[in-house]
């Protein structure tokens, strides 16, 4: 086994075709190649709606998380944790050479993909410089090859249900809870799950057609593929149809190769749920006595005391709908002019649309809403790279220079009315609202660019030592000058110990390699074009005379000097595979500093003149091991067994928020609130969860400590809370009665997989866990105060605990760890005939079954909430999280 | 011909790095720079100072003089024996934030600091067009540019006595990046002069024309928006030029000398020279009290000055009924409601609810039992079909699981209900009432009596308020005037200015003891943020 990682990310530079011959052919081992390229052969075998899905849980460090259970919800993805903590932190991706983000990835249908490459060591993020802090994923599509020309389908037929959900009162239950506390019930006489009514069983169906070929000297490949999934909530609809095309052809002779690609996507989403708090707060609160129809008029009736909630049925005459555009090309020249010298040209052109309309009724908006946008991101980019490769004796040497250019310009309009009469209309003619507001529409434009040169050097030495070094420069039009550009150098050496000799005789070790590396990534992620410059927008209104005329201000603090943020980081490992093959091993170590890392300081008013300010000021830590194992105990002609399993440890450390600005001394509070509760009575105060606090890992809880309930005297009980400080009397405003309690991100990540043939027949079982973290039940804390009745239902359980106090405290505090059976799929390749072979060259069908289930102690409806995004949602459950489903899917594959 | 393939492909490598430098530029095509904004003397106006105007009302929390939540206005209104938010239930507990904001437990209330902000971003923006209109002051008219001086100087003025009323000690500067030096906070007394000072020099150069009216100076500072604000000053002298209010003693006004106009005389001399100017420039009270608060209020001839609102171009919000009424009775209105804040007991008592001679203004000024639809006269009623009462004497601190959970207090009316609001009713056309004549005549009432001039001439100012709204004639004394200023200044923002002036906001009243650090006095101000005091290396207000 050669180093696969660090090769992929220079060959990825280099030339796509050159990658390809790296990738591990597809034997029995494959299944345990290098832990962090994952082959199309060893993605999950469950249906996803987004590609990465397919790769969760398969490589030590990544975490895959869905935000939510909605037919259209966006990953989270963390290469190594979370390095930034406004710069971003997902990763860059780049398909087929063509540079996108996480949602880039829609336009590729999990079937066209060859194969993942995740880059996470230093010296490899390093060549991807001010890009490449939080982790590189490549994604590689398949490509035609000389051989038989062939046509593949595959399809599949879901079906989607909720299994979960949270147990309320029911209609007797809620009235006699509120009569008992002598209040009068407002009681219409039914007794209505809410939750329920806007649940429905989803269908799901894909379709995939790919069709290959190519000779000697060319190839090609094109595909179709189509995805309709709907959600388990109410019109909630996913559509999406791709499609991909790669061609390749050698011309004269082998000097030159081209290679032209494209790929696209229209990706339609329609939901009701345009707020997912209000949405699954309503649903669970709503006044369980009310009916499911409409009253008189035609609308929902209100009830007046819950005024944080609607009625669940209103919530669904919303309707969001969001449409995706994308279009890809690529072409490539490579030019193999001598032996050692070859040049490549490759450039790429992308247009992405996002266009959202959204509607939201009078009965859940005043005056209703109607609102539309686009926003137009159209990117060039233009790479050259020249190599120089040679070989003398035991010396191999490989010489590579770079230059790229890229521009992304961004076009985008939006527009908003209000003041509707009429319900019936909405979207299409946004027009039946009376008012538009003037700040309700507007226009933009940027156009950031971004120049880069590489030189990278790589030296190899009988296969024994190799070492490489790079060095690249990025410059940006985001700086001011003099910090335009930023220079991110690496290097790294490993050392094959089983080529030497002193090893060659251990019969039962087959490779071991051991590898050390240093570099310097960058982060922009957080930067927008002429945050650096004091430029005037448009603010407001102002009477001139008689007329009315648009004033233009800063509204922000420039920052001149703002710059990168850079990732520092080294790492070193082991890779080793033993007994024949049967066991492979790798175990990484690393650790990284971001600094200069970006932070939106509170700054005094005055002296600046707004109270944000964006610097590079504070620093942050990274380190984690990871373990990956792969087991192939088992391997006969009718048999085959593969264990995976991965297991990552990470830690965070928030170094510092300090630091001086010109003059100023700017420092970020001791404690800063990251997630606060919402709701009913939990409009500001000291509901906050979350903080970030200096000196602890990102994300930490900050909690008043419950010493358990005590009688409020009333026969209710309140929370009883410690006196921390010390000082004789309660207060739960920070720095008093407060202390840190818990981290929201996990400690340990773990990913398993098994894979068990028999024959025809194959099982795969995939299961995900996290460990060391805590979740906030504010969901639990919200709905076991009995006064929130009657304006908001409460959970069974709460009249027996009679707790009448919604203070935040550590009570509702509990540990998130988990682990979940992410899915489990059946197999069956379906012998052939001999004569049926010539027509049909494979057959398989498959029965699989996502979400099998979670073990956890934790006693919300699912741990699986935010635990990787440093936004307002970590590690805090309250009142917005999906329902628990589970698919059952049945595929079929067939290859003519 | 490899060979040249080879040059021309390593050529290609050099084409970035010509280019590069002018690559990596930016081009704004969807903003301004600074040197293009200014061209012209409208552009002068619209671009240094529209800005300021744009934000005097406010769309977000704790933005705006008035209108918005969380800001001036409620820490004026809601720490006071005027206005209180009872914790509902589920609703309106937030944390304790407005139990606290009740209680002076300023400490525990997260949004004061906000405030600060607002009012120093107004104060680092009126700097800036000062700094802005001197850069271009060569492209234009002479006068034009003394004016627009004026202009900026009296408006900062207007926001460091808001600061310095509600924190103390406030920074001095005139730059817009000041230092470590110029932030330092200075001693009260010394920025109650330094104010004072200002809009005496700005006043002279200002229009004398009524800015709540329609025209060229809608909504903007012209002499008599200054010479109200040199009466409030002047008429808060023993509060503003007492560099420790922890002490229980003030100086005294009567000896305190200006100049004013050229000729010398005592603190309450000073105020009534300022309240007659009022007069003389023609401000009267309106015909009737509604007339000041009606969705057509321009044209009152009462108004000195106001938040000019629009539905449809300004987005200057009016949060106070929305956030006050009961959410049927809003709705019954056309509007939203939040059901919050409502009338104190002890208000409701100086209104003489439930008595036969009642205030008339009481119903003028709120909403209190049975309350209607806007356009029938059907009675609001409740989720179960009783008619919606408020109960203005159960308005407590903690509500909670009590009958009047939801009906506590007399709600929010003053303002004229505008059924064409947009945006739960927060987007309306009566434009917000910053300062009026009534107030003018109240002060002038005052500092006679302050000044030991009681008697028939200070009789008529109070009672020229009192029949206004037919009410009967009430002698002039000290605590007349302050009940007088309840009655006709309720909900206006500046209770706590009075009681704090009078020497009754740290008093306990009902739903209120006394705090025992509160009798200090260190509650007359509010915490300042650690932001600027890092900045300055200047020390927090005492108590805090």
């Amino acid at each position: 086994m050669s180093r696969t990682l660090l090769i992929a990310a220079a060959v990825a530079l280099l030339t796509l075709q050159v990658q390809a011959q790296h990738i591990a052919p597809v034997d029995t081992t494959a299944r345990l190649a290098s832990p962090d390229v994952v082959t199309a052969d060893q993605m999950s075998q469950q249906q996803v709606t987004n590609p990465l899905e397919a790769i969760n849980g398969r490589v030590a460090g990544v975490t895959i998380q869905k935000s939510n259970n909605g037919a259209a919800a966006m990953n989270a993805v963390r290469v190594r944790g979370t390095t930034s903590v406004t710069g971003g932190n997902d990763p860059l991706i780049i398909i087929d050479g063509v540079f996108g983000d996480l949602s880039t990835l829609s336009s590729i249908y999990p079937s066209d993909i060859e194969n993942f490459t995740v880059l996470k060591d230093a010296s490899e993020t390093a060549q991807y410089g001010s890009r490449g802090a939080s982790g590189v994923i490549e994604v590689t599509t398949k490509k035609g090859s000389a051989g038989r020309t062939s046509v593949t389908y595959n399809g599949s037929l879901g079906i989607s249900r909720v299994t979960r959900n949270l147990n309320m009162l029911d209609a007797a239950g809620y009235v006699n809870a509120v009569r008992a506390l002598g209040l009068i019930p407002i009681d219409k006489g039914c007794d209505t799950h809410w939750q329920k009514t806007i649940e429905q069983t989803a269908l799901m169906q894909d379709h995939h057609v790919a069709f290959m070929g190519g000779g000697e000297r060319s190839g090609y490949r094109v595909s179709l593929g189509y995805m309709d999934h709907d959600g388990v909530i109410l019109h909630d609809k996913l559509r999406n149809l791709t499609s991909n095309m790669n061609l390749h052809q050698r011309m004269f002779g082998d000097l030159l190769t081209i290679e032209v690609g494209m790929f696209g996507n229209v990706q339609k989403n329609q939901t009701a749920v345009y707020d997912v708090q209000k949405t699954f707060y309503s649903a669970q609160a709503w006044n369980p006595t009310f009916g499911t129809e409409r009253n008189s008029s035609g609308g929902w009736d209100g009830f007046t005391y819950a005024n944080q909630i609607n009625h669940p049925l209103a919530l669904m005459d919303s309707r969001t709908r969001d449409k995706t555009t994308h279009l890809s090309t690529h072409a490539k020249l490579t030019f193999n002019l001598t032996k050692e010298w070859t040049v490549s040209l490759f450039g790429a052109y992308s247009h992405n649309e996002v266009e959202i309309a959204q509607f939201l009724p009078t009965s859940i908006w005043s005056g209703g809403k109607g609102y539309r946008s686009s926003v137009k991101t159209e990117s060039l980019l233009g790479l050259a790279t020249v190599a120089w490769d040679k070989t003398l004796g035991a010396h191999h040497v490989n010489v590579m220079g770079l230059s790229e250019v890229e521009r992304d310009t961004h076009r985008g309009f939006y527009t908003t009315t209000t003041g509707f009469s009429t319900n019936a209309i909405g979207i299409d003619a946004i027009q039946s609202g009376a008012v538009t507001l003037w700040d309700g529409t507007g226009s933009f434009h940027d156009a950031p660019s971004l120049a880069s040169f590489m030189a990278r050097v790589a030296y190899d030495y009988q296969g024994r030592y190799s070492l490489t070094a790079a060095l690249r420069a990025d410059g940006t039009s985001k700086f001011g000058s003099g910090n335009k550009w930023g220079y991110f150098p690496s290097v790294s050496a490993s050392w094959h110990l089983s080529n030497e000799a002193f090893l060659r005789g251990v019969s039962w070790l087959d490779d071991l390699k051991w590898n050390i590396g240093y570099g310097l990534a960058g982060n922009l992620g957080g930067v927008d074009s002429y945050m650096t410059q004091n430029l005037l927008v448009p603010a407001g209104i102002a009477p001139v005379g008689e007329t009315l005329k648009v004033t233009f201000d800063e509204l922000r603090n420039a920052n001149p000097d703002l710059k990168w943020e850079v990732k520092r980081s080294f790492n070193t490992g082991l890779n080793a595979a033993f007994l024949g093959n049967h066991i492979i091993a790798s175990l990484d170590f690393y650790t990284s500093k971001t600094i200069d890392m970006l932070y939106l300081y509170n700054v005094g008013v005055p002296p600046f003149s707004y109270n944000k300010l964006l610097d590079n000021l504070g620093a942050m830590r990274n380190s984690g091991v990871e373990l990956a194992l792969g087991f192939t105990p088992l391997t006969t002609q009718d048999m085959e067994l593969n264990i995976n399993a991965n297991i990552a440890y990470q830690y965070n450390k928030l170094l510092s928020l300090s630091g001086y600005y010109n003059d100023y001394w700017l420092e970020a509070p001791g404690e800063v609130d990251m997630v606060n509760l919402n709701g009913a009575g939990f409009h500001g105060g000291n509901n906050h969860i979350v903080y970030q606090i200096v000196g602890q890992p990102l994300g930490v809880f900050y909690l008043p400590h419950c010493t358990g309930l005590k009688s409020d005297g009333a026969g209710g009980y309140v929370y009883d809370i410690a006196d921390l400080d010390g000082s004789g009397d309660i207060s739960i405003a920070n720095g008093k009665d407060r202390r840190v309690c818990g981290q929201a991100m996990p400690k340990v990540l773990l990913g398993s997989n098994i894979n068990f043939r028999y024959r025809q027949w194959d099982v795969a079982l995939q299961i995900n866990g996290a460990f060391g973290h805590k979740i906030y039940n504010g969901t639990a804390l919200t709905y076991m105060n009995m006064n929130s009745l009657p304006g908001y239902n409460v959970l069974a359980d709460a009249p027996g605990r009679n707790i009448k106090d919604q203070t935040a405290t550590d009570y509702w505090l509990e540990r998130g760890d988990y682990a979940h059976f992410d899915y489990l799929t059946l197999g069956w390749n379906v012998p052939l005939s001999e004569k049926t072979r010539r027509s049909i060259s494979n057959l398989r069908l498959a029965l699989t079954v996502n979400d099998l289930g979670t073990i956890t102690g934790y006693s919300g409806l699912t741990p699986m909430i935010n635990s990787s995004t440093a936004g307002g949602t970590l590690g805090v459950d309250d009142k917005n999280v999906y329902p628990v489903t589970r698919s059952y899917y049945l595929g079929v594959t067939i290859t003519f | 011909m490899k060979r040249y393939i080879t040059h021309l492909l390593l050529l290609s490598f050099l084409l970035p790095l010509v280019s590069c430098d002018k690559f990596l530029e930016d081009d704004p095509t969807d903003r301004i720079p600074i040197d293009e904004a200014y061209e012209n003397v409208n552009d002068l106006w619209l671009n240094a100072l529209g800005s300021i105007y744009e934000n005097i009302g406010g769309s977000s929390a704790s933005q705006g003089l008035q209108g918005t939540a969380r800001g001036v206005w409620d820490l004026n209104t809601f720490s006071t024996d005027e206005a209180i938010i009872p914790t509902r239930g589920a609703d309106w507990y937030d944390g304790g934030i407005w139990q606290n904001l009740f209680l002076h437990r300023f400490g525990n209330v997260d949004f004061t600091g906000d405030t600060w902000n607002y009012l120093f971003k107004q104060v680092l923006a009126c700097n800036r067009a000062l700094e802005r209109i001197d850069a271009f002051s060569v492209k234009h008219p002479a006068e034009d540019v003394t004016s627009l001086r004026a202009e900026a100087r009296a408006l900062r003025a207007m926001f460091l006595f808001y600061a310095m009323d509600l924190y103390g000690r406030v920074p001095l500067f005139k730059n817009t990046n000041p230092t470590a030096q110029e932030l330092k906070l200075q001693q009260r007394s010394a920025a109650f002069l330094h104010i004072v000072d200002e809009l005496q020099a700005a006043v002279h150069d200002l229009p004398v024309d009524r800015s709540p009216r329609p025209g060229t100076n809608y909504g903007r500072m012209t002499a008599p928006v200054a010479d109200f604000l040199l009466a409030k000053l002047l008429l808060n002298a023993e509060v503003y030029a007492d560099d420790d209010w922890t002490d229980n003693a003030r100086p005294d006004a009567s000896s305190m000398m200006w100049t004013v106009d050229g000729d010398k005389m005592n603190t309450w001399q000073a105020v009534v020279y300022y309240c007659d100017l009022l007069g003389v420039y023609g401000y009267t009270l309106a015909p009737s009290f509604n007339d000041n608060f009606s969705i057509n209020n321009e044209e009152s001839p009462e108004l000195i000055f106001t938040i000019p609102m629009d539905i449809y171009n300004y987005s200057n919000r009016f949060t106070q009924q929305f956030r006050s009424l009961h959410y049927n009775h809003a709705a019954a209105l056309g509007l939203n409601g939040e059901n919050g804040p409502c009338a104190t007991i002890d208000a409701m008592r100086a209104f003489g609810y439930g008595k036969e001679d009642s205030d008339n203004r009481l119903y003028w000024t709120y909403y209190i039992d049975e309350v209607h639809h806007a356009k029938t006269s059907d009675p609001v009623l409740l989720d179960d079909g009783t008619p919606l009462v408020y109960y203005p004497l159960e308005a407590h601190l903690d509500v909670s699981g009590t009958p009047y959970e939801k009906t506590a207090g007399a709600r929010m009316y003053k303002y004229e209900i505008d059924l064409a609001s947009m945006s739960d009713g927060q987007l309306r056309r009566n434009d917000i009432v910053l300062f009026r004549y009534a107030d003018v005549l109240l002060m002038q009432c005052e500092a006679m009596l302050r000044d030991g001039k009681a008697g028939a001439e200070a009789d008529a100012l109070l009672n020229a308020v009192r029949s206004r709204a037919d009410m009967e004639p009430r002698p002039a004394t000290l605590d007349n005037v302050l009940e007088e200023r309840l009655l006709e200044l309720a909900w206006e923002g500046w209770r706590r200015n009075d009681l704090i002036r009078f020497g009754r906001f740290t008093r306990p009243y009902t739903d209120r003891p006394q705090l025992d650090a509160d009798v200090k006095g260190y509650t007359l101000v509010f915490p300042i943020p650690g932001e600027t005091l890092t900045a300055s290396g200047s020390t927090q207000n005492p108590g805090y």
